[in-house]
């Protein structure tokens, strides 16, 4: 955005709607009701309310709304049946009193709170995940399950710290702030973040467009930023437990070993620029060698540390009254530094230059903080040392405790100091200072001041203010939007000049009212929104399809709410619901993250690990929010990706196994019968009848389909592991690898595998497993017997790693060939080989002197030049590793399961009416 | 698929510019979203060769006798880097004019040099930081720190792709990633769909190639009996009911299905003719270019081929035996391209870009009192060059001061370097946004100038 001048910044605050108090007298005198709101709207737009649903649709509708999971045949069953009117709110409380709410909200929730597990790129020393973003995730949970009234539940998240007593569950709330990107530690970067997340988050103000110039359209200057930068800069990260303690032996040993380097460490680095005041002084006098802010330069302890020569030059400035440099200001030269130093070398105790070199605000001490703040005080390579430690001691958390059961919180520095601001963005040009206080738009007059310790708590005082007229309008119209597909503001995070105005006004005012009276409960808005005849409306047009065709011409949008809009499943969604029809989904609260696709995963997708660094592809594909930035709403896009996850991946297929290996799937005696059932279980509808007749057909037809078998000559070979005998020429232990994805075989369906590792054999080469005891095993025997020709190369890629190393070994005489290879070709071929039926020939790979770049490439060929008689007539007497690689026989679906996936990938399982 | 509306109102364009560009009514798929040219374009498409970890231009196109003069002495400037360096390094590699325009071009690059009367060389760039992740993210995505769409996302939500049966974008890595992994080919705020599909070009096989493209469980015409089933299920699903998405999944699973045939073939070089697969050379990197100029033969919009996982390119020490082996398995892939590409009439159309994410000190790198032989990091000079789609070849844009420490004459920033690829594609840097969080945002920040001198 270009240079804006103030004129063009400034729309007058009273002519944005968004800043206007609730208006109190209008929503007193209004109808009421969600829909005396909604009607009066459709009634001056001349269009008319849907009829109400259908119970399997509300059912269904609902269900997804609330806790993001299907119900089940009997739960649809028992709704569509009951008689009493009261069954509707009824299953409204169910819903909400389920634990599964919180899981689905939560998510909404974290998008906002561009939740992670991962820091997103850090330097190898450091540790890339986080150990308190599952305590936060679970927070957030455990917060609307109890209805957490969502005044706390953002003062928690933004001032926990100084809202309840230390080791409380509460804690883990500060995530909110503390889960952002590292920006590998660039200070001003991660405030941005945390003003971003803030502001936009909790008040739908775009506050970072002021970073570099006053905003281009709402009323918020450049000083605004800066005055919550002011707040953030003062606040410093601290690991804390929060609820169960589980310190443990190991742990408490860990600990110990970084918080002694790290004390040990601060002290030398004290004393070593304690030792050079001199030449601290004198690059004063040449600023620019040393650059100011930035990125990492590799310094080692002899160098003197930019980023002290910088913290000299602050306090120089903050001093530049103080007598003691009187004589330095006079004249600023190498000689009047050597004097210095001089001076200060000699100073004792409790006098004034003693306290330049030990006081409080000394510019020689590093403070007392976690190593993310402190970093740049330090030598490359300490900070590297430091680094491996808080990784030990973070690894041991994340992989080792039971629950999570620790925060990342912030803390306000004992002293704080206001921000200044940078021009144009530049933390190299410095411009005024400004003092910490509340945003000049939602101020009358006097700026309210951020005063107290960072100005933090009292920042999240002003934001939940009930008179603060954005709070409140902008999570009413979250929820809304998540209700109905689209807020009554179109953009929940932007309440800005810009957005389009309220469809609504009256009603959201009326409902934020509703809610900060109500005591800020999101499940008593839930219920309002809910319990409306303009929620319960269908979304199809059933009866009168002229009118609804009129209605569509005349509102495409449907910005009136003339009928519900259909919601697609988000990719959460709908593998909870694959998992759910399946009978396999585990429905356990809170805990640590699993991989998404790691073989036993059944968890709810909420749990899936989210590496902002390395989204698996299938989230990005599936328009998962983007964990970088906080997302108000999700893009929806539909690209064949999509539709290639669901033909392909494993994972749909297997839950397609799984369904029809369910045994009330398998009890049905008719297939008529069996077809209806799955109908529910995915669609909680009963099938049509032509549903029901084109499942059948298929069932039928696609029996006639030839399915894949083993060709005779792949029964020639075996895929396995075990550990190469030096000595004996042959595998010690033959053991089969026991899982074949569709590609390969290996450990399991998640590569690498926990047991097995690395190990794996694909048609043209494969992976060695994870130490010499799990060698690859590639085995041929020989059908009879004969005279055998070999042909193959085996080749080795990478140049990264030490390489293979290669055997050939023949169940009677032992090894036949050897070589070790690293990012080079070895050709191994062999004639006349004498061979008796039953003889095996295996094809051994293990790693060279470590793990690193295994992979390789070896798919040996095998002819017979000559029979010898007994084995009688083959059919075949070439063999090929890659030819004859285990077909699809061995992964494909059956009639049935094929049918369920289909129906798994169907827009009547992927639309919610 | 976003809502037209949505669409429109995230472009910043009205009703009436979609009408006329005749996208009411078109299928979906990955479909443009800003889909207009600004400018007359010159390329369609663009291929980047990225010698991630920093080539040295003193080594390979910025030849600096200067160096020579004054080897193993101090320079007389210095600048911060990310580590100590010493002495002037005088290239090991010897420099010679080649074509009509006699531009010189080191050993390193000697077949690629054969096409210099095809290729501007770009020698004054430079960049922000001294460290290799932000200039990643500098040269990809236009920002140092910030996560911004990358340059091929922006290519694909401007332009679209002209191949619905194939990703638009491909990024292309032997043996695993690039360090900052995939942040390198982005989306960010802007839709998933338009972020560059990673491809291990390590590996033959089809389906390690491209995620999902193959099914494991089910032949050709299994699927296509399910696809069938699926669509007449859906079409009766879609009676009564009024939602765009609901079409835009029935046609996703068709497109789907025909990209698991189209990109099987794309992907496989074996159709090529031996004397090809000679030209460019059967190693890991001759077939990611061959397979390269395939995708971007049928229509692929942007595909990036990064040297190999981690930063190979960042020799700081010996660079003379590092730097070698390096050139010598891209020189001939590259050169056979650009013959490639011009016998098939193709190099016009396509913008090829050569260049790492900043390039190296004219300084020894010491280590204590040892230098190292090698070269550090240095972003405030360096060489990138293009060729191609409306490049006017044979020419040199800039210098460096006289050792090649910084850009001097016309200093080129990485923003100018892709206001000018986004015009090369029709593209006005200024122009192309995309509203997110009530800002617009650009590929350029409010950076870039056009460099017109390059372009013919």
């Amino acid at each position: 955005m270009g240079v804006i001048t103030a004129s063009q910044a400034a729309t007058p605050p009273q002519d944005w709607w968004a800043l206007h108090p609730l208006d109190r007298a209008a929503s007193q005198s209004g109808p009421q009701s969600v829909d005396g709101f909604v009607d009066a709207t459709l009634q001056k737009q001349r269009l008319q309310r849907s009829p109400t649903a259908s119970r399997q649709a509300l059912i269904r509708r609902a269900c997804f709304d609330l806790t993001g999971l299907p119900p089940t045949p009997a739960e649809v069953e028992a709704f569509v049946s009951d008689p009493s009117p009261n069954a509707y709110p009824r299953l409204i409380e169910r819903l909400l009193a389920s634990p599964h709410y919180g899981e689905q909200w939560a998510r909404h929730w974290l998008d906002v709170a561009r939740y992670s597990d991962t820091k997103g790129y850090v330097y190898a020393r450091e540790e890339k995940r986080f150990v308190h973003a599952s305590s936060y995730r679970d927070w957030v949970v455990r917060a609307f399950n109890e209805d957490m009234k969502y005044d706390r539940f953002l003062l928690l998240q933004i001032a926990a710290d100084q809202a309840v007593p230390a080791g409380s569950p509460d804690l883990a709330a500060m995530g909110f702030l503390t889960l952002g990107r590292r920006f590998l530690g660039v200070t001003h970067d991660i405030i941005d973040d945390r003003i971003d997340v803030v502001t936009r988050g909790t008040m739908g103000l775009t506050v970072s467009c002021a970073r570099c110039h006053d905003h281009k359209f709402d009323p918020i200057p450049t000083r605004d930023y800066y005055a919550l930068y002011g707040v953030f800069q003062n606040c410093a990260e601290k690991l804390v437990p929060c609820g169960i303690p589980n310190a443990d032996e190991e742990l408490v040993k860990r600990q110990a070993k970084l918080r002694e380097t790290m004390t040990l460490r601060r002290e030398e680095q004290a004393a070593r620029v304690r030792e050079r005041v001199t030449d601290y002084l004198v690059a004063q006098l040449e600023l620019e060698k040393y650059p100011g802010e930035g990125f990492d330069q590799i310094i080692d302890a002899k160098d003197l540390n930019p980023f002290v020569v910088r913290r000299w030059q602050v306090y120089l400035e903050r001093h530049r009254d103080d007598p003691l440099f009187a004589e330095w200001r006079a004249a600023k030269s190498k000689e009047t530094a050597a004097g210095y130093g001089a001076r200060f070398a000699q100073a004792k105790n409790g006098e004034p230059l003693w306290h330049v070199l030990y006081g409080p605000d000394s510019p020689c001490l590093v403070p007392d903080e976690h190593v993310a703040n402190i970093e740049m005080y330090f030598p490359t390579g300490v900070i590297t040392e430091l680094w491996k430690l808080q990784g030990e001691v973070d690894r041991w958390l994340v992989e080792r405790s039971q629950a999570p059961g620790y925060a990342t919180i912030l803390e306000d520095r004992v002293q704080s100091v206001n921000g200044r601001i940078f021009l144009r963005g530049n933390p190299l040009t410095k411009g005024d200072e400004v003092p910490r206080q509340f945003l000049a738009a939602l101020s009358k007059g006097q700026q309210r001041p951020l005063s107290h310790g960072s100005g933090r708590l009292d920042l999240a005082q002003a934001i939940i203010d009930p008179a603060n007229p954005l709070t409140a309008r902008v999570m009413v119209n979250r929820v809304w939007a998540h209700h109905f597909g689209q807020g009554l503001v179109t953009t929940p995070s932007d309440f800005g000049t810009r957005a389009e105005l309220p469809s609504h006004p009256e009603l959201l005012d009326w409902l934020a009212l509703q809610f900060i009276d109500g005591g800020w409960s999101l499940k008593n808005l839930h219920r309002q929104i809910m319990l409306s005849a303009a929620y319960q409306q269908s979304s199809l047009s059933q009866e009168d399809a002229q009118a609804f065709h009129d209605a569509q011409e005349r509102d495409p949008q449907n910005r009136w709410l003339w009928r519900m809009n259909p919601h697609r499943l988000s990719f959460e969604e709908a593998r909870d619901a694959w998992l759910a029809a399946a009978g396999r989904l585990d429905l356990k609260v809170g805990g640590w993250p699993m991989e998404l696709f790691a073989e036993l995963n059944a968890r709810r997708t909420l749990y899936a690990y989210v590496d902002r660094e390395q989204l698996a592809p299938v989230l990005r594909n599936f328009d998962f929010a983007n964990p970088d930035l906080s997302t108000p709403k999700r893009t929806e896009t539909t690209v064949p990706q999509q539709a290639l996850f669901g033909m392909n991946h494993p994972f749909v297929a297997a839950q397609a196994k799984a369904l029809r290996r369910r045994a009330d799937v398998q009890v049905c005696r008719t297939d008529a019968e069996r077809v209806r059932f799955i109908h529910r279980l995915l669609y909680q509808q009963p099938a049509t009848p032509s549903q029901e007749a084109a499942a059948l057909a298929f069932i039928n037809s696609s029996a006639l389909v030839k399915r894949p078998v083993e060709s005779e000559s792949a029964k020639a070979w075996q895929y396995g592991f075990g550990e190469w005998d030096e000595s004996a020429g042959r595998v010690k232990s033959f053991t089969a690898l026991p899982h074949f994805n569709g590609n390969a075989w290996q450990g399991g369906s998640h590569w690498p595998d926990v047991k097995l590792g690395w190990a794996q054999i694909t048609a043209e080469g494969g992976h060695p497993g994870n130490d010499r005891g799990h060698a690859v095993v590639r085995r041929w025997t020989a059908p009879m017997d004969g005279s055998y020709t070999l042909t193959s190369t085996l080749t080795h890629v990478p140049a990264a790693g030490d390489g293979v190393r290669a055997f050939i070994g023949h169940s009677g005489q032992g090894q036949l060939r050897a070589v070790t290879l690293h990012a080079s070709e070895a050709v191994m071929n062999m004639e006349s080989l004498a061979l008796k039926a039953g003889d095996t020939l295996d094809f051994v790979v293990d790693i060279g002197g470590g793990l690193n770049s295994d992979q390789f490439l070896w798919a040996p060929q095998l002819s017979l030049t000559g029979s010898t008689g007994s084995g009688g007539d083959l059919a075949t007497q070439q063999w090929s590793a890659n030819a004859d690689f285990t077909s699809s026989a061995i992964t494909a679906l059956d009639p049935w399961e094929q049918l369920i996936q289909v129906l798994m990938l169907s827009n009547e399982f992927m639309f919610v009416d | 698929m976003f809502s037209r509306r949505e669409l429109l109102r995230r472009s910043g364009m009205g009703f009436g510019m979609m009408g006329l560009t005749g996208l009411l009514g078109k299928s979906f798929g990955s479909e443009a979203a800003a889909h207009i040219n600004h400018i007359a374009p010159k390329a369609k498409r663009v291929i980047h060769f990225f010698l991630n970890g920093g080539p040295s231009h003193v080594d390979t196109f910025d030849p600096k006798p200067a160096l020579l003069r004054h080897a193993g002495k101090p320079l007389p400037i210095t600048r911060i880097t990310e580590r100590k360096t010493g002495a002037a390094f005088p290239s090991p590699f010897k420099f010679q004019r080649y074509g009509q325009s006699g531009i010189e071009v080191s050993e390193l690059f000697a077949k690629t040099a054969e096409h210099i009367d095809d290729i501007a060389v770009i020698r004054s760039m430079y960049a922000q930081v001294r460290n290799h992740e932000p200039s990643l993210m500098l040269m990809n995505c236009g920002d140092s720190v910030q996560p911004r769409p990358s340059l091929g996302s922006w290519l694909l939500y401007g332009l679209g792709s002209e191949n619905e049966n194939l990703p638009g974008f491909v990024a292309m890595c032997p043996g695993g990633y690039p360090i900052k992994s995939a942040e390198n080919w982005q989306s960010a705020f802007l839709p998933g769909q338009y972020q560059g599909t990673f491809v291990d070009s390590q590996h033959r096989e089809i389906d390690k190639l491209i995620e999902n493209i193959r099914s494991p469980h089910a032949t050709t015409m299994v699927q296509r009996q399910q696809l069938d089933l699926l669509q007449r299920l859906n079409l009766e699903h879609r009676q009564g009911r009024l939602d765009e998405r609901l079409d835009a999944r029935i046609q996703s699973f068709e497109l789907a299905f025909r990209m698991q045939i189209e990109a099987a073939d794309a992907f496989d070089v074996s159709r090529e003719p031996k004397h090809l697969v000679d030209l460019y050379g059967t190693g890991v990197h001759g077939r990611q270019t061959l397979i390269a100029r395939r995708l971007l033969e049928r229509g692929v919009r942007f595909v990036q081929l990064w040297h190999g996982a981690g930063q190979p390119w960042d020799n700081h020490e010996k660079i003379e035996e590092n730097h070698r082996k390096l050139a010598a398995q891209i020189d001939q892939p590259i050169a056979a391209l650009l013959s490639d590409l011009k016998q098939r009439g193709m190099l016009e159309e396509t913008l090829v870009i050569w260049g790492g994410e900043f390039g190296r000190t004219p300084t020894v790198e010491m280590n204590g009192n040892t230098a190292k032989l090698g070269r550090d990091h240095n972003h405030y000079g360096f060489t990138v060059w293009m060729a191609g789609g409306g490049i006017k070849g044979g020419t040199v844009y800039g210098s460096t001061d006289e050792f090649g420490f910084a850009a001097e004459e016309k200093p080129a920033s990485v923003h100018d370097l892709h206001a000018t690829i986004l015009h090369l594609m029709g593209l006005d840097h200024e122009r192309l946004t995309y509203r997110y969080a009530s800002r617009d945002f650009r590929l350029t920040d409010v950076f870039g100038d056009v460099m017109r001198e390059i372009v013919a």
